[in-house]
């Protein structure tokens, strides 16, 4: 027992760049802790980085490890994002007493009564995953037991998250419309302005970070991990042998699409608002394009290619923002044709001419 | 229509013979000098003359009644005078010279609208222009009742603009609704009837409140048989109208996924740059314009049939481009083709954008799909929408014979169906692949031209279409053009249908919720190729 415990640590340390990318995510997270010298604002970029890196681990799980696209992380992230948005509002009511924004330009009195128990932040977390969880659950169970895959479940989750989107967007759906929610004035009775808050949810990202890639590398490593590479590689065969498909799949899906979640949590107070464009196609498509790119089914290639591209859009879209779009499909076209496990095969390319034999060659048959 | 015709011919012809019905314009004249009541006589006997004056005596009824309300009449000793500037001239004859003493006859408020109504109708039938005439015809609508019926047809009969005349004809109508004598009233709401649109029913549906309605059952049974047929007809045409609208939607839907589910049977690839393909068709339609109004200005009205060959060619053109270079490099990877069609799309967006700008592009109507034709009802078929149908059925059967009867079809069906063994037996499947999705690319850029006419043309109208094509795609299976032909309506209908009840956002969460519920049942859409399930 003891002994296949401590095997499944020394495998947790096999890969060399999964223990390099989780030691420097490691280091800044206490260099975000005690460094004096970090100002807000950077210690805000770092945290937006730190959780579109968890977004891009838990697609990388379902993508990389169970090899089911989903093109709807956006949903769950947007679940959490949300729920997030009517804590701080709520909360930020009962410490100032200021009516917010929303409640003008929703024609309200006051904020709706059953927001009302997630001012408390247990309710609000649990709110958050469970619901994330609950979609998560339902969804897939209807999609995995009429066995719908590959490119029809990534178009399906694509709709989805588009119709919700629409939904979102209207005023009467409840969730401030096109306007989303603003405006949060404190965090655990603290206000937003006070040093430190900007920090303190930095850390929190990147310790949430560290947590998720450690929790999914164990995961992944063990015998739940080895089934769903088999089903990822030759479902049928897998099922032939006797193996319940559904319930591996379903599980999987659901701890995605939580992860996410948790993310989309931390996400909307650094950025001090939550709107339906998070659920816009396009973000849960770039979810999609930052695994492709960092390398998938390698925990510590969504961590980078999630970093190397925000890091990228953030300081291009300063500068130059109508360029970006463009370094982003070169990036994306660039990877697909010479990376097809994404830049951490950089050490191993040789300059050679496409579809000669020493290209790389992808590591899965599919998909 | 014809007895309209005849009815009114008569009374031109009664009219020229019997010049003895001619007004007696000096006693006219000096009732309207006598006090409020001779005022209220004046304007009932001009009124009643109407019908058959001369044209001269309704210009005289014109001017008189207009010099009335203008207070241009002056009322003395003598005869009854006109005041102008160059002189005054005889109230009755209208000849210059007369001294002009008196004063203006003070109008009641009774008797103000009843001159207004009366130069109206005298302009209406004796108007030297067809907008003084629609003038007239827009004061007399209101008080259309007052009038004789005989008014109208006069009018209608002597009116040379066609559209006015329809209009004259429709208030004339509504003038023998209110005529006293029964006979005339049950014709007229029959006849009203006949023509079932929201103002005839709001028309009739006013003589509810009518003392003849509670008295008379006749008219009472006219009255409700009426509204319930206009009530019907209008339920009818309504629903004809969303039947319309569904299968216009359904048309462009067809054929922005008719390419997609070719392109996925064969490869198993979806191509998420389909949206721009249709933008790019857009487009190029725009250039053909501009070049044909630079080139050829007679023949602009021509350029949306002249674009579709070079529409066709041109993103046929550009599919098999983004193949070469992108695709089949991909083709053990449908998931990271995904991902590469994407950045495909969001380049040539960003070349649009960044080449032409984001402004909506402005197209020539031309004129054989302007306007429409009413059916029944409001039930109007649209020449443009009607275009958008045509087309797809065109290219529907197009694509069908291509399929079905040539031998690049032969062969996208062979290779869809097995790819390994279609190779086998010799047949060129990277060739069958690069040219199927030249075709898909292609029949998208047509969409895209059959939208020119009916939606905005901008770097962004892709997206709109795309997650509606992709549903289809998924609903219709592959393999067959039949599940798409059928998802496509069904996708196109159920959208315009839920659409005025509960919204378009709602429309979609319904059809989307529908789609999934139906995957249940067939996951691998409506008419999935039959074999080993995966």
């Amino acid at each position: 027992m003891s002994a296949a415990k401590r095997s499944l640590l020394a495998r947790a340390l096999d890969d060399r760049i999964f223990v390099a990318v989780t030691s420097a995510v490691a280091t800044v997270l206490l260099a975000a802790a005690a460094w004096p010298g970090l100002s807000d604002y950077r210690a805000n970029i770092v945290g937006q980085l730190a959780c579109f890196a968890l977004l891009a681990v838990a697609l990388d799980l379902i993508w990389g490890y169970a090899g089911i696209l989903s093109l709807g992380h956006g949903l769950f992230f947007a679940i959490g994002g949300y729920v997030a948005g009517m804590h701080l509002l709520e909360h930020s009511v009962a410490v100032t007493g200021i009516t917010p924004d929303i409640v003008q330009f929703m024609g309200w009195k006051a904020l709706p009564g059953w927001w009302g128990p997630l001012e408390s932040f247990p309710v609000a977390l649990a709110a958050a995953l469970g619901v994330a969880f609950v979609v998560a659950f339902l969804f897939g169970w209807v999609s995995f037991r009429s066995r719908v895959g590959g490119v029809y479940f990534a178009i399906i989750t694509q709709a989805l998250t588009y119709v919700a989107m629409l939904l979102m967007f209207r005023n009467d759906t409840g969730f401030g419309g096109n306007n989303g929610m603003t405006g949060f004035q404190a965090i655990f009775g603290v206000p937003f302005q006070s040093p430190g808050v900007a920090r303190g949810l930095a850390v929190a990202s990147l310790a949430s970070l560290v947590a998720a890639l450690v929790g999914c590398r164990l995961l992944t490593i063990g015998r739940f991990g080895r089934l769903l590479v088999a089903t990822r590689d030759d479902e049928v065969r897998l099922r032939s042998l006797g193996y319940e498909t559904l319930r591996l799949k379903l599980a999987v899906w659901c701890v995605s699409a939580v992860l996410a979640a948790v993310a989309g949590l931390l996400y909307a107070p650094q950025v001090g608002i939550i709107n339906p464009r998070v659920l816009s196609p396009d973000l849960s498509i770039e979810i999609a394009v930052w695994c492709a790119i960092g390398g998938r089914g390698r925990l510590a290639g969504a961590v980078i290619g999630a970093a190397l591209v925000n890091a990228l859009k953030f300081s291009l879209s300063a500068t130059l923002p109508d360029l970006w779009p463009f370094v982003l499909a070169g990036l994306v076209i660039l990877v697909a044709l010479i990376f097809p496990n994404g830049l951490l095969d950089i050490g191993r390319w040789r300059p050679t001419l496409l579809s000669r034999a020493g290209a790389l060659q992808p590591r899965d048959a599919t998909p | 229509m014809r007895w309209r015709g005849v009815l009114a011919g008569l009374i031109a012809v009664v009219a020229a013979c019997s010049p003895a019905a001619a007004l007696d314009r000096a006693s006219v004249a000096a009732r309207a000098c006598g006090g409020a009541s001779g005022m209220t006589d004046a304007a009932n006997a001009m009124v009643a003359s109407l019908p058959d004056a001369s044209v001269e005596d309704a210009r005289w009824v014109a001017t008189f009644s207009n010099a009335a309300i203008e207070r241009t009449l002056r009322c003395g000793a003598g005869a009854p005078t006109i005041a102008a500037p160059e002189g005054a001239r005889d109230a009755a004859s209208l000849r210059p010279g007369a001294p002009a003493d008196g004063s203006p006859p003070l109008l009641s408020l009774k008797n103000r609208p009843l001159f207004e109504t009366v130069r109206a109708a005298a302009t209406l039938l004796a108007g030297p222009t067809a907008a003084e005439r629609a003038g007239a015809l827009t004061a007399l609508e209101r008080r259309a009742g007052s009038l004789p019926p005989e008014l109208f047809e006069r009018a209608a009969e002597a009116e040379t603009d066609p559209a006015l005349k329809e209009r004259v004809l429709g208030v004339g109508q509504a003038a023998l609704l209110n005529s006293p004598d029964m006979a005339k009233r049950l014709a007229a709401i029959q006849r009203i009837a006949a023509t079932p649109d929201r103002r005839a029913l709001t028309q009739i549906a006013a003589l509810k409140g009518d003392p003849a309605y509670g008295e008379d059952p006749a008219f009472r049974a006219a009255v409700d048989a009426a509204v319930g047929s206009i009530e019907r007809w209008l339920a009818v045409s309504n629903a004809l109208n969303v039947f319309y609208n569904g299968l216009s939607f359904a048309s462009i839907l067809f054929m922005a996924s008719a390419g997609l589910a070719i392109i996925f049977g064969l490869m198993g690839v979806i191509n998420l740059a389909q949206g721009e393909f249709i933008m790019i068709g857009a487009y190029v339609a725009y250039a053909v314009q501009e070049a044909m109004r630079a080139a050829a200005p007679g023949l602009l009205d021509w350029y949306l049939i002249a674009a579709i060959p070079v529409v066709f060619l041109v993103t046929a053109g550009v599919g098999i481009a983004v193949e070469a270079t992108i695709v089949r490099r991909l083709y053990t990877r449908p998931l990271m083709t995904l991902l590469a069609t994407w950045a495909v799309s969001l380049l040539i967006v960003n070349l649009v954008r960044v080449a032409i700008g984001t402004q909506n592009l402005q197209f020539v109507t031309p004129s054989y799909i302007s306007g429409g034709r009413l059916v029944t009802g409001d039930f109007i078929v649209t020449w443009n929408r009607l275009f958008a149908i045509v087309f797809a059925a065109v290219t529907l059967a197009l694509t069908w014979f291509v399929l079905k009867k040539t031998p690049l079809g032969l062969n996208i069906r062979a290779v869809t169906q097995n790819r390994a063994m279609a190779g086998c037996v010799g047949i060129a499947t990277r060739r069958v692949d690069m040219m199927a999705f030249g075709f898909g690319s292609g029949l998208a850029g047509l969409a895209g031209l059959a939208l020119c006419p009916i939606y905005s043309v901008n770097p962004q109208m892709g997206s709109n279409f795309i997650v509606d094509s992709f549903m289809v795609v998924v609903l219709g299976g592959v393999g067959t053009l039949a599940g798409t032909v059928i998802a496509a309506l069904g996708v196109g209908q159920i959208n315009v249908l839920i659409e005025p009840l509960y919204g378009a956002v709602a429309a979609k969460v319904i059809v989307l919720l529908m789609i999934i519920a139906f995957l249940q049942w067939r996951p691998e859409g409506l008419y999935a190729v039959k074999g080993r399930r995966k």
